[in-house]
């Protein structure tokens, strides 16, 4: 049976691949940070079979315990802290975790595998912040990287930290440049949950309006679901290497407002949406949109959920949800 | 009277450059870690520097010490600086070269969201950021892509640099190709050479090993590309500069000035070949397009390839007469 560690194990795609990997008969270990983590409860009702181990991507004795505690074949390394305006105002932090985390996890791995370093294999997350002020459309595997944010600089340096180790040791470790990927376990202070949640509450009642940054900023999504599917074929091949994983679609936050009120009956949705200079980001990323053909040609994969199927499923998630709270 | 604070001030580039400020009366503060060896030399060099102790790596105490002294311009010359001693320490590497620099920036930012005056920062930025280039010579828009601990971690601090500008801070990153002088330390290969070839003109060693003689630098004179940096940070908006000669020269061509220059010839007679020498991974051709510096900063150089070897031959040469 084979064995496989996931850091990040509370986050939306910790739990879809930990879900992936449980139906693959993997044993399959979580990395948790804290002694007392509110999201425990979280991830053991969510995914039972997933077995937790405490550590911290920041301590590097806590991973190499990890590590040999969950002798596993398989790393997923998916901790940061992922959201990019939080990143402006903890940088500090957001490069500790997000960036030296990784370096982190290869030592950690590397010094796992010891002399024989294809007993292991690596995933890393990288994102298409990377990206950042974008210097090709769509974008590649060999395009440019000009991140425009602390979270963008920080996930940059695991990018290339994970090639070096790749390229320098010869370690299995492929990184998967990641678009946006959304679902209904995405975190309330994503754009696509906060308009979700916000959409069905307004639909029952319980909210008028839902406060926006730039509505004309555009991205390329996906459904989390499908997109945790490609890491898992990318530790299947025989050569570790990078891959863009995207749509390979763009859309507008109007967009999405779009499918989301018309999929509760609303046409007209202008006096339900305001739009407030906070939630502006002081540097905008630009035309992000992803070139898959790599991933689709050498991993075989394909997504399975459209834009409309995604928005749509995340606005009856949340209804589903906002008819449990009683009085909400 | 106008401040400023450097980081790595008991480095070479530190210790012109501090030379260079003060004699502009400036007031130059500089940052020094505990375990620097160096302190006593710089003191006799420019007594009038006043330092401060301290750790790149420590966010919290760098914020202070930014506040404290409130400089108008920040060099932030410090951290690790060998890419050898980068594969043997990735984590310290990442967290002084890479985080530090991350720290001197927000440090700025916020001195200067509190004092609502500009703070200049520069990074001294490394061509190893490149890695094995697609294309020589490298401008300021060729891919980085690095192939070192080292390079990842002088990649994350340029690209912090163009987070903050973007934010609205000062903020310049020069990409410095290799600059030597007779202050090079001895580890590097340049002053390896011509301390070499001045003990062996001198009777005090007999040969010289090296790695590969065929790896090949664009190598500047370290005092030129400090004036390069003063001249950047001061342009009146922030960029990033490459900082070069736009020459390669092998070390073959490094050692045969530099052993010429001592009167030993030919040169092979003296030098043979140690693989333990060989970096894990070697950078390809590394030259610079400095056209902006040039044409922006009405920089170039002024010592070429011959008189910077034969300087740092001529200073070996006097030390090991001494």
């Amino acid at each position: 049976m084979p064995r496989a560690l996931i850091t990040g194990i509370t986050g939306q795609d910790g739990l879809y691949l930990s879900e992936l990997l449980l139906e693959k008969e993997y044993e399959v270990y979580g990395l948790i940070r804290g002694q007392n983590n509110p999201k425990r409860d979280l991830v053991e009702r969510a995914v039972p079979g997933v077995q937790l181990l405490t550590g911290d991507l920041t301590d590097l004795s806590s991973l190499i315990r990890a590590l040999n505690a969950a002798q596993p074949d398989e790393v997923y390394n998916l901790g940061a802290i992922s959201f990019v305006a939080y990143s402006w105002e903890n940088a500090r932090l957001t490069s500790e975790v997000t960036g030296l985390g990784v370096l982190n996890m290869l030592e950690a791995t590397r010094l796992y595998a010891g002399t024989d370093m294809s007993c292991v294999r690596f995933y890393q997350a990288s994102s298409s912040e990377m990206f950042g002020k974008v210097q090709e459309v769509p974008q590649r595997e060999t395009t440019l990287l000009w991140p425009r944010s602390p979270y963008g600089v920080a996930k940059v340096f695991g990018h290339y930290m994970t090639i070096n180790y790749r390229e320098s040791y010869g370690m299995h470790a492929s990184s998967g440049i990641l678009f946006n990927h959304e679902s209904p376990r995405r975190g309330p202070e994503f754009v696509t949950r906060k308009i979700s949640q916000a959409v069905a509450r307004i639909k029952l009642g319980r909210q008028d309006e839902v406060a926006l940054g730039n509505l004309d900023a555009k991205r390329d999504w996906g459904f989390a679901g499908d997109y945790v599917e490609a890491m898992w074929r990318m530790l299947q091949q025989d050569r570790a290497d990078d891959y863009v994983v995207a749509s390979g679609e763009t859309h507008s936050i109007r967009e999405f407002l779009d499918v989301a009120f018309r999929h509760i009956g609303i046409e007209d949705w202008s006096q339900h949406v305001v739009q407030d200079p906070r939630f502006f980001r002081p540097a905008e990323v630009d035309a992000l949109i992803g070139d898959p053909r790599k991933a689709h040609e050498r991993l075989g994969w394909k997504p399975s959920v459209s834009f409309a199927q995604l928005v749509e499923t995340m606005v009856d998630a949340d209804l589903a949800d906002q008819r449990t709270m009683v009085g909400g | 009277m106008p401040t400023a604070l450097i980081t790595g001030i008991t480095g070479q580039d530190g210790g012109y450059l501090a030379e260079r400020l003060l004699d502009e009366d400036w007031h130059v503060h500089g940052l020094v870690h505990a375990s620097d060896g160096h302190v006593d030399e710089l003191r006799r060099r420019t007594s009038s520097v006043e330092l401060h102790e301290g750790d790149l790596a420590d966010a919290a105490a760098m914020s202070e010490l930014v506040n404290e002294v409130a400089p108008d311009e920040i060099y932030n010359l410090g951290g690790i600086s060998s890419v050898a001693f980068s594969w043997e320490y990735p984590l310290l590497t990442a967290e002084v070269s890479g985080l530090g620099a991350g720290a001197v920036l927000e440090a700025a930012w916020q001195l200067k969201q509190r004092g609502g005056r500009e703070v200049r920062v520069l990074q001294a930025s490394s061509a190893e950021m490149f890695g094995l280039p697609a294309q020589s010579p490298q401008s300021e828009d060729t891919p980085i892509s690095p192939v070192s601990p080292y390079g990842a971690a002088k990649a994350f601090a340029h690209h912090f640099v163009a987070v903050y500008r973007a934010r609205g801070l000062h903020a310049v990153s020069c990409i410095l190709y290799n600059h030597e002088s007779p202050r090079r330390p001895p580890q590097f290969v340049t002053r390896k050479i011509t301390r070499a070839a001045a003990l062996i003109a001198s009777g005090r060693q007999d040969s010289l090993e090296l790695g590969s003689l065929d790896v090949r630098r664009d190598w500047g004179w370290a005092p030129d590309y400090v004036e390069a940096m003063v001249r950047a940070i001061r342009y009146p908006h922030p960029h990033d500069f490459i900082i070069a000669t736009g020459e390669s020269h092998s070390v073959a061509d490094f050692v045969e000035v530099a052993f010429s220059h001592a009167g030993l010839r030919p040169w092979r007679n003296y030098v043979s070949l140690d693989d333990r020498l060989i970096r894990p991974v070697d950078a390809a051709e590394l030259v610079g397009d400095s056209r902006k510096a040039r044409t922006m900063l009405g920089w170039r150089p002024v010592v070429n390839f011959d008189d910077m070897v034969r300087r740092m031959v001529d200073s070996d040469l006097r030390a090991a007469s001494s």
